[in-house]
């Protein structure tokens, strides 16, 4: 590694916008604006497919066990371990034991994000204020309305928050999934005899934008999605 | 008492302003408390009392003016240092919830550098002076009522014996009944104890049953009548002053009153197995006051009253026919008592002196033939000074 | 299991798949018809000794040092309210940037090691213990404070005799996340040849066999329970207000 960081930094930047001919192997050309914005269009698209797939599990599991009130102890126990999950054993096994290839990395990842969606759903459900929720009932609202209109709006700073750290969670293991064979921004990471330094570095810099980019995302969509009531500070 | 037990509190032109606030919330005022006595800080919200109250320990500071306690400027103390010699009880009370209720009442002291044995005597003296079971010490705070939570939070506030209690509507969370509960126990208290004390309350009923002296207050802290409660009752000072004490000033009186101050009328005594004849002939006598046989026990404590149907035996029965209803004490306050005998519909309640044994019969009657008399209509009534237990 | 396109993959990463680690012979997978070998698993259970213990180490430096930075940024953001936010999003990022990509970033500066892997580590640490803190001390009731400033108590004490007991649920918790979670990122330190667990599990640019995976994985996950239940021990031990129940 180079003595000065900064310069480190610089050839990483440059090797982000220009490909670069590497003097580690043989001489081919890599790296590039291109192949950047391929591996980050191909690390979004294993994030955002795992992401919906855990979304899809999770969630109405969660309003439901919240909605009823039952399954806490599964719940928050399914949250703890799932945090406790190491995701470099996740993509090996998949890697080795299932096959590779976005079919089978996107689950595992959805895996690692089913935890956090579903344990925030289900506190969240649970901490709505109990009165606002007899009201509806009282008022004749079907139980699946009360659901979708009553308890889902009033849960989704908790729920959203879960969804934020499953993204995250996701996103960076992401990051490894060439190890069972997806393409994304660790590439650059991990072949480093391929990448070079450089490489090497603008991986690492691609994939922190990246994430910061995809939380920043949530965040705005969190306070689209949060209802004015929710906002006003109380006086 | 050798040592002086309570300190006198003076506001000097206390003034306090906040900030760009073009009104001061308290201007200039200028009051003096005589040691050992209960003043009364009443008014409408956001009149500047309860900033009044809290600047004297200096939880809210002093912008203009001074306070002196025991004729010693606040202003000259160590904030913390201040704190510790003076009581302090709040509405929400405060307890420390990891604490348990022995440690909460041991706070001050120490804080004081008092030893652990002192400390722990102390506490299980007050848990007694406020008449919460011992037992009570090594619970947590979340394990008591609402109303045994405030007790403690008074027992905490005497721990150290401080010179000066400040209380900002220490009852004002606690429900109606306990609140009545905790009023008469703490005034029964202070009676023993005698400390300066400072009370806020909005509410004009409280502020009399409670005071020594009550300050009525208006917007700015002003003090528009500073007078005992019966002047206050008797002659407000302006208009303000009057609406804020209402209109029902003569039956607020009856909150002066105990029992004991009026003179109550006799019902005909009869014991178990007395012959049903002498009762009779008692009830028949012309300067009978309460038209029913009372039935007592040895110990002169009634038992109920008899009717018609009870004296067509030949002895008097054991169990009466009616039940006994509200039983009064001597030193209730006549405000309670009338409620009471209202509420239970009855005519006519016993009253027991401290030992149960009967004293004599109260009745509505007698409530307002005092009401209507030219006693209750004088300026200056003596017996209404300040009930003492 | 070593299925063609399993072959292919290989050829993408690097490299063999299955190396041999050690000198005896693996029938059991060779042919890819276990799932975990048990025999193996029993003779090679020591070789997760060090492995265990580096990473150890590295979670429990890390999470000391995360706390104590997160702790004292926290204290010193309750008493100046203008910092939580600035502070918030600090940390905020410092937990988003995914730890991988995070160590990387940091080579140029500190290079390859444990020094890169506890920097990276404590600091995805900081968000959670700093957040939790901060509830923690705003969650203790308005009116305790006053009656604890109003008894004469200075503002020292009322942080350490009041605020800071009372706030120990939430910490506690918060510090409870974060052991989990460092000690599940911790594995992917072997990155950068800090060592820990996921040396098990890939190593020299190549993933290992199932069964060490397994085992590596279920070592990781029994240490982060057993480090949840002491801490929940920790928490129950230190509030008994909170177990008895109320009137």
């Amino acid at each position: 590694m180079s003595a000065f960081p900064l310069a480190s930094f610089a050839g990483a930047i440059e090797f982000i916008f220009s490909p670069q001919t590497s003097n580690v192997t043989g001489g081919n050309e890599v790296g590039g604006f291109d192949k950047s914005m391929e591996l980050v269009l191909k690390h979004l698209e294993v994030t955002v497919l795992a992401l919906a797939i855990a979304l899809i599990v999770a969630l109405p599991l969660g309003l439901y066990l919240g909605h009823k009130g039952r399954g806490e102890l599964f719940a928050v126990g399914f949250g703890n371990a799932g945090r406790a999950i190491p995701e470099l054993a996740v993509i090996a096994l998949v890697a080795v034991l299932i096959g590779v290839g976005l079919k089978t990395v996107a689950p595992a990842l959805a895996v690692l994000g089913i935890a956090p969606i579903l344990v925030n759903t289900f506190v969240g459900v649970r901490q709505v204020d109990p009165a606002a929720v007899e009201a509806a009932r009282g008022m004749g609202m079907s139980e699946l309305g009360i659901v979708r209109k009553v308890e889902l709006p009033l849960a989704i700073p908790t729920v959203m928050g879960g969804v934020r750290s499953a993204a995250i969670v996701i996103l960076a293991t992401a990051t490894i999934a060439p190890l069972a064979g997806v393409e994304t921004l660790g590439d650059f990471i991990l072949n480093r005899n391929v990448y070079g330094e450089n490489g090497l570095l603008a991986g690492a810099i691609l994939v922190a934008v990246l994430a910061l980019a995809i939380e920043g995302l949530l965040a705005l969509l969190q306070r689209r999605l949060t209802s004015d009531g929710l906002k006003v500070k109380t006086a | 008492m050798n040592e002086p037990a309570a300190s006198s509190v003076r506001y000097e032109e206390t003034t306090k302003r906040y900030g760009n606030a073009s009104a001061p919330a308290v201007d200039r005022l200028t009051l003096e408390v005589p040691a050992g006595e209960i003043c009364v800080l009443v008014g409408p919200s956001g009149c500047g009392k309860t900033t009044a109250m809290r600047m004297v320990n200096r939880t809210v500071e002093i912008t203009e003016g001074d306070v002196l306690v025991g004729e010693r400027s606040v202003r000259d103390r160590e904030p913390a240092q201040l704190r510790r010699e003076i009581g302090y009880v709040i509405q929400q009370i405060g307890l420390f919830p990891h604490r348990t209720i022995s440690e909460n009442i041991g706070a001050v002291p120490q804080l004081l550098g008092w030893k652990k044995d002192r400390i722990r005597a102390r506490s299980a003296e007050l848990l007694a002076l406020i008449g919460l079971d011992p037992e009570l010490g090594d619970r947590y705070p979340t394990q008591l009522s609402g109303g045994q939570q405030q007790r403690v939070g008074v027992a905490r506030a005497l721990a150290a014996d401080p010179l000066v209690m400040l209380m900002d509507e220490p009852f004002g969370a606690i429900d109606p009944i306990n609140r009545e509960r905790l009023q008469n126990e703490f005034l029964r208290l202070q009676a023993e104890i005698r400390k300066t004390v400072l009370f806020v309350t909005h509410d004009i009923d409280e502020a009399i049953k409670m005071g020594d002296r009550i300050a009525v207050m208006r917007e700015g802290g002003r003090v528009e009548q500073y007078a005992t409660p019966a002047e206050l009752l008797m002659a407000p000072a302006n208009e303000f002053v009057e609406d804020f004490v209402g209109a029902d000033r003569a039956l607020k009186r009856l909150a002066l009153m105990r029992v004991r101050d009026i003179n109550l009328w006799e019902a005909p005594l009869a014991h178990v197995g007395q012959a049903t004849g002498e009762v009779r002939a008692k009830l028949a006598s012309p300067d009978v006051e309460v038209p029913f046989p009372l039935l007592v026990d040895g110990e002169r404590h009634p038992l109920g009253w008899l009717s018609e149907r009870d004296l067509l035996a030949e002895v008097v029965p054991a169990r009466p026919d009616s039940p006994l209803g509200p039983v009064l004490e001597l030193d209730d306050v006549m405000r309670d008592a009338l409620a009471d005998l209202l509420q239970h519909e009855t005519q006519y309640a016993p009253v027991v002196d401290h030992s149960g044994r009967i004293a004599g019969v109260l009745s509505v009657e007698i409530i307002s033939e005092f009401l209507a008399s030219p006693d209750a209509k004088s300026d200056e009534h003596p017996a209404v000074e300040r009930p003492h237990g | 299991m070593a299925s063609p396109a399993l072959l292919a993959a290989a050829g993408e990463v690097g490299g063999d798949f299955f190396k041999e680690r050690t000198s005896g012979t693996l029938p059991c997978q060779a042919d890819g018809s276990h799932l975990f070998c048990f025999d193996w698993a029993k003779e090679n259970i020591d070789r997760y000794g060090e492995p265990a213990q580096q990473h150890l180490e590295i979670v429990v430096l890390s999470v000391v040092i995360g706390f104590a930075i997160a702790f004292a940024l926290a204290l010193f953001a309750h008493r100046s309210r203008w910092a939580q936010p600035p502070l918030l999003a600090a940390t905020g990022v410092l937990y988003t940037i995914p730890s991988i990509a995070f160590f990387f970033l940091l080579l140029p500066v500190t290079g390859f090691g444990r020094d890169t892997a506890v920097i990276v580590l404590a600091a995805y640490t900081l968000q959670i213990i700093y957040r939790n803190t901060i509830l923690g001390l705003a969650n203790v009731p308005a009116s305790v404070k006053d009656a604890a400033r109003g008894m004469g108590l200075t503002e020292r004490q009322i942080l350490l005799r009041v605020e800071l007991p009372l706030a120990i649920p939430e910490i506690i918790a918060g510090l409870r996340v974060a052991v989990v979670s460092t000690i599940a990122i911790a594995t992917l330190v072997v990155f950068i040849n800090a060592g820990g667990l996921g040396t098990q599990m890939y190593g020299s640019g190549n993933l290992t066999f199932p069964t060490s995976i397994i085992i590596a994985a279920a070592i990781v996950m029994a240490m982060a329970l057993a480090f949840d239940l002491v801490l929940l021990t920790v928490q129950r031990l230190t509030t008994p207000w909170r177990r008895v129940g109320s009137a």
